[in-house]
């Protein structure tokens, strides 16, 4: 019988087991480093440096980790905060947005399929919306949890969610009903 | 999931979009970068507490002229009648589980908080 994450996590709280951490990772590391690089905008040494980090927090950490929301849940967290911190260290937190947008809108960028543009219309979205749409409508968290992730109220989260996906839809409308 | 009861198109889009990442060592490293298990730790807590505890023994034995109070113990529990000693055994079962079942308790409450 497979273990849960609960059941993992409590063999590295009680033996301090890092194979079970291990299991952990191998099965979580897939999404965060997916959510990273969708932050970091495919900037993929960035994303795995900060998906190892994550992953080193969330060890360090794990006592404080309630189990009131899923591990997944509480991952995401983590890696969105290691995000955060790190865009304010590099200053790009804030503005950058429109000024990469305006970059990565250039008119020879190669369209070869409906999954390639999805994801560059998902990676020309504004941090906020962007963050709310992996989260909620890729990641399968509901409004709540990404709520408590992202931390911020519940309702700026639906507005995101319900912007982002209009934007989407805009932008994917040329392959036709979605 | 999501409150919404109907899946948007654009998020099982979104989800068929996102690849599967290989590890390819990811874990290896992370597993790398862990500081040392708490078990290097918890040994060097055992080996303390099994010095000191012998170390009390042994003052203990030589204190109290070679451990004569344990012979002149064992002496007055030999005169002692068959209940006495088979209530006293029993007492010292439930004292023993008691403590037992308290720490198991304690331990449980605090890994479920």
């Amino acid at each position: 019988m497979e273990l849960t994450d609960a059941d993992l996590v409590a063999r590295v709280l009680v033996d301090d087991d890092q194979h079970a951490f291990g299991e952990l990772v191998r099965r979580h590391q897939s999404t965060v480093r997916g959510l990273l690089r969708q932050l970091t905008r495919t900037d993929l040494a960035l994303a795995d440096d900060l998906s190892q980090e994550t992953f080193l927090r969330a060890y360090r950490n794990i006592r404080s980790f309630r189990g009131e929301a899923r591990f997944s849940t509480w991952l995401y967290r983590i890696a969105y905060n290691s995000f955060r911190e790190d865009a304010r260290r590099r200053k790009e937190f804030l503005g950058i947005d429109e000024q990469q947008l305006q970059a990565e809108q250039d008119p020879h960028v190669s369209d070869p399929g409906l999954k390639h543009d999805l994801m560059h219309a998902l990676s020309l979205l504004p941090l906020h919306e962007r963050s709310a749409i992996l989260l909620c409508c890729q990641n399968g968290l509901s409004h709540s949890e990404a709520a408590r992730v992202l931390d911020i109220p519940l309702g700026t989260v639906k507005t995101n969610v319900l912007r982002g996906r209009e934007k989407l839809k805009r932008t994917l409308a040329a392959w036709g009903p979605t | 999931m999501n409150e919404m009861s109907q899946e948007d198109p654009v998020d099982r889009q979104l989800r068929e979009a996102a690849p599967y990442i290989d590890d390819n060592g990811f874990t290896a490293r992370v597993l790398q970068q862990l500081p040392a298990p708490r078990r290097t730790r918890r040994s060097l807590r055992g080996a303390i507490l099994l010095a000191a505890t012998l170390l009390a023994s042994a003052l203990a034995y030589l204190a109290s002229d070679g451990g004569r109070f344990v012979v002149v113990a064992m002496e007055r529990l030999s005169t002692l009648p068959a209940l006495w000693l088979f209530a006293l055994a029993f007492g010292s079962g439930i004292l023993v589980m008691t403590v037992g079942v308290i720490a198991a308790f304690a331990k449980a409450s605090e890994l479920q908080s």
